[in-house]
């Protein structure tokens, strides 16, 4: 089948990656910033999240529109891959969706109130829950399709909906993708803060960051043995992907001397590149499935959309991609130019 | 065992949890397309006369906006996500087919978040036409992902693009399938809705305001908002009898249960108002008017329009909704199309009388007429499809998903975005209230009021 397109299903699978990896990197720090308001009290509090605010506020919505894209590309490239991930992970999917509808709203909500009074409290809390909640979620269902257990056979409720996610590996990704998130905001926000007390809070946070994220890790590993997948053995045979998480890994002492003699941009270069390498490696073990089932996985090249329209899908990203680098680029150069 | 669930059938719910997320959605969306035109003709005479209250009325819309723009975005996001949710079949066989105007939505949505970002948080960053320019990209890239987006619901009511063959799409061509023969009067009418819609809401607001706290911040946000409303609103019976000649074309069933045509006949009747009966075929309480359902739908009194009784009863969408409904858009429009008439006239000839508080009553009760009218339209259009997903290709009850329980979820929608238009609500009289604080000419003239 690969030859039918060759060239632009590869355009349209680059674009995807490219999107997942964009919306991790960008929305992911989003959603981190909201989970590090859970380690902030006391009077630092409201200086905190007025940097928090001052770095989302005018690229969030940008940032999550790398979302809409996936899911575009998934109906449109690979809609059997949509339809299958939506029936069988309709719960933990509309789960992910109450915490986007939640995070969305309660950050602008926060931010636009006309009178700051009493309620800023409950925008806060609907704010942290929804952005621990979001990540957890996505990484639930990133998990799921690696896992294996989506069967379009199934004959039971609990096999069709529940046993497909609710397992100890996707539900330790969930986890992970969390301290992900919030360890990829801290770094950032060290830049964002003036110098002195407050940006050394977001150091400390950093490190935490950088050990929960370890240590996640680790529960990862676990509990894919625990759910038989292979995961260990499958890195080793595979070099690239191993390559990729022990870049990851070993360069971690290389972040911490970053944060210590407080080198804000080869952190945050550091810890992009980590996740980004993170992400590469369970996208090069993973490809080209989309999906694992036991009747066979859905691949890139088995439930791919027919040709007319996978050069339409192409030409469509190439066009708008055209329009939106370097809109996004000239949006990030508006608000984060002048930093000193 | 699949365990079931007796509260309420599943296509049921799945289809209310879907009209309520369309529902709530399109009313943000309709927002976000008109808003920024308003806030860009303010902000231009501000630029022009440089007269503070111009600067200070996009101002104070910016903020506001700003709370429907994220719920917008937000509620889109889910919608996305629900077409697989709830209907997996219809995305796997339409996906391929118009993914087109979603991905060219994608990438209009992505220009308009980048320029909204740019818009509300770089007023002091930015050069002040470069600034304004941006805000009218934010306008433009609003409407263009409304006109995509329709295109795929025009789609739906007039599939094309593709063989069906054995229930499964074959030579697809994507470009026929968004340029499909509804594509140009249902988006034109759409975008003609928001403007209307959201230029006669907000001009109720601010009559409001200028009934009770008047000021010259509130009179030019007046006259601005009333402008745009007023001159869709216009136009808009032009567009909606261009796309009703549409349907009775392409879609005859829909028409005849909209007009609640049950006998083919030539001469044939609009009846205004009406209770139709599908068990006795007839409507009760309507006021038939001979020869003008013909001309509407075809430009002919003399012409024949086929009646209900032609089709067969299973295919029938639910009468009651689709003929109400109808007559509920068509009655908003004819209401609000007569008070631009007036409005127009007083701002190009009397614009003291723009002032005058029978007049500004009369704007403040037509504030929902807009959104009430698109609503309608809405339900027209898409109950009046039932029971086809796709149009004569695909039912509905083909393509919801096997998902059981599908009344939870909806269920928790419903608190969802009851709880959300709750504090929107609430959001925005604060925001109205502060107004009068914030912006030094909104300050009430006399200071009768603290
Ligand atoms: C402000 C809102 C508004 C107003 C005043 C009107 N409409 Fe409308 N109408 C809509 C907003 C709308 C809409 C945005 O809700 C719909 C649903 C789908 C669409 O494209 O536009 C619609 C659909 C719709 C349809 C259904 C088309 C189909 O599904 O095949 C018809 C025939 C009309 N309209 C006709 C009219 C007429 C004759 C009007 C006379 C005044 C009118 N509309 C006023
Ligand atoms: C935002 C404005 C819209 C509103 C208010 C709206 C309203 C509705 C309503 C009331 C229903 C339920 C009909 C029924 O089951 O009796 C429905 C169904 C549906 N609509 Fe729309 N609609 C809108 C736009 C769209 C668009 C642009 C699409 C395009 C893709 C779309 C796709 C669907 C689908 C797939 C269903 C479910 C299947 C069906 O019931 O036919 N809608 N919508
Ligand atoms: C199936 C139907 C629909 C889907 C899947 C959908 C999807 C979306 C998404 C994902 C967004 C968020 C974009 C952002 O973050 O800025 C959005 C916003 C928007 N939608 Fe929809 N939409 C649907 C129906 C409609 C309809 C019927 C219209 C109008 C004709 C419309 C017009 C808009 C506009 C103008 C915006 C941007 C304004 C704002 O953000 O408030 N949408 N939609």
């Amino acid at each position: 089948m690969l030859e039918v397109a060759p060239f632009m299903l590869w355009v349209v699978i680059g674009f995807l990656a490219f999107s997942l990896l964009l919306y991790c990197l960008l929305a992911g720090a989003d959603f981190g910033a909201g989970v590090l308001e859970i380690f902030m009290s006391g009077e630092r509090r409201e200086a905190q999240r007025g940097i928090i605010g001052k770095a989302m506020g005018p690229v969030w919505e940008a940032n999550h529109i790398w979302l809409i894209l996936i899911v575009v590309i998934l109906f449109t490239g690979f809609p059997e891959v949509y339809s299958r991930v939506s029936v069988n992970l309709h719960i933990p999917l509309t789960a992910m969706l109450l915490g986007v509808i939640a995070r969305g709203c309660s950050f602008t909500f926060r931010h636009y109130d006309a009178v700051k009074g009493r309620s800023q409290r409950m925008y806060s809390g609907f704010f942290i829950f929804s952005s621990v909640w979001t990540p957890f979620c996505l990484g639930v269902v990133m998990g799921a399709l690696t896992l294996g257990n989506i069967n379009p056979a199934a004959a039971g409720y609990a096999e069709g909906f529940i046993h497909p996610w609710f397992r100890p590996f996707p539900l330790a990704l969930g986890l992970f993708t969390i301290a992900l998130f919030a360890f990829l905001a801290a770094v950032y926000l060290i830049g964002e803060s003036p110098e002195g007390e407050l940006r050394l809070s977001f150091v400390r946070k950093a490190r935490w960051a950088s050990a929960a994220t370890v240590l996640a890790g680790g529960v990862v590993f676990v509990s894919a043995h625990l759910d038989g997948l292979e995961l260990i053995p499958q890195f080793l045979r595979s070099k690239t992907a191993m390559g990729c998480l022990l870049l990851a890994t070993l360069s971690l002492p290389l972040l911490w001397l970053a944060l210590r003699n407080a080198q804000i941009w080869r952190a945050r270069m550091l810890a992009g590149m980590q996740v980004i390498l993170i992400l590469a490696g369970w996208m090069w073990l993973q490809f080209p499935v989309l999906v694992h089932m036991p009747q066979g996985d859905l691949t890139f090249f088995n439930a791919h959309a027919p040709e007319r329209t996978l050069v339409n899908l192409a030409w469509a990203l190439i066009v708008g991609g055209a329009f939106i680098l370097p809109a996004l680029f000239y949006l990030f150069r508006v608000f984060k130019r002048d930093e000193e | 065992m699949i365990p079931t669930f007796h509260i309420m059938e599943d296509l049921l719910a799945a289809r209310a949890q879907m009209a309520l997320s369309l529902g709530f959605h399109i009313v943000f969306a309709a927002i976000g397309m008109a808003m920024p035109f308003l806030m860009a003709i303010s902000h231009y005479q501000w630029l022009r006369t440089g007269r503070q209250v111009y600067f200070d009325v996009s101002r104070a819309w910016s903020r506001g906006v700003a709370i429907f723009f994220a719920t917008g975005a937000v509620s889109g996001t889910a919608l996305s996500f629900e077409l697989g949710l709830l209907w997996p079949k219809f995305m796997q066989h339409a996906g391929p087919i118009i993914g087109m105007p979603f991905s060219w939505e994608g990438t209009a949505f992505f220009v308009e978040a980048i320029a909204l970002g740019l818009f509300l948080y770089g007023r002091k960053r930015l050069n002040r036409w470069v600034h304004w320019g941006i805000g009218v990209v934010v306008g433009i890239s609003g409407v263009l992902s409304g006109i995509f987006v329709v295109c795929a619901n025009a789609w739906m009511n007039n599939p094309s693009g593709f063989d069906w063959i054995g229930g499964q799409a074959a030579n697809i061509n994507p470009v026929a399938a968004m340029f499909n023969p509804g594509w140009k009067t249902e988006s034109l009418h759409m975008i003609l809705a928001a403007f209307e819609a959201t230029g006669f809401a907000v001009a109720g607001v601010h009559a409001l305001m200028l009934l009770f706290r008047p000021s010259s911040c509130h009179r030019e946000a007046f006259r601005i908002a009333l402008l745009v409303g007023a001159c869709a609103a216009l136009i808009q019976p032009l567009s909606g009898d261009r796309l009703a000649k549409g349907t009775a074309a392409r879609q005859p069933l829909k028409l005849a249960a909209m007009e609640s045509h049950f006998e083919t006949s030539t001469f044939a009747p609009l009846i205004v108002g009406g209770l139709p009966d599908a068990t006795a075929r007839e409507v009760r309480h309507g006021i038939p008017v001979p020869g003008l359902l013909s001309f509407l739908a075809k430009g002919d009194i003399r012409a024949e329009v086929k009646g209900l009784n032609d089709f067969p009863r299973v295919l029938w969408p639910p009468l009651l909704p689709v003929h109400v409904a109808f007559q509920i858009m068509v009655g908003c429009g004819t209401a609000l199309a007569g008070l631009a008439l007036l409005s127009l006239f007083f701002i190009w000839r009397k614009p003291a009388w723009l002032g005058n508080r029978r007049f500004l009553i009369l704007v403040v009760l037509a504030t929902p007429l807009g959104f009430l009218a698109l609503e309608a339209g809405w339900v027209v259009t898409e109950v009046g499809r039932q029971p086809w997903i796709i149009y004569s290709i695909m039912k509905t009850a083909e393509a919801v998903t096997p998902m059981p329980g599908l009344v939870y979820p909806f269920l928790l929608f419903s608190a969802v975005y009851l709880f959300l238009t709750v504090v929107v609500a609430w959001l925005m009289l604060r925001h109205i209230r502060a107004v009068a604080r914030n912006y030094p000419s909104a300050m009430p003239e006399g200071g009768s009021h603290a």
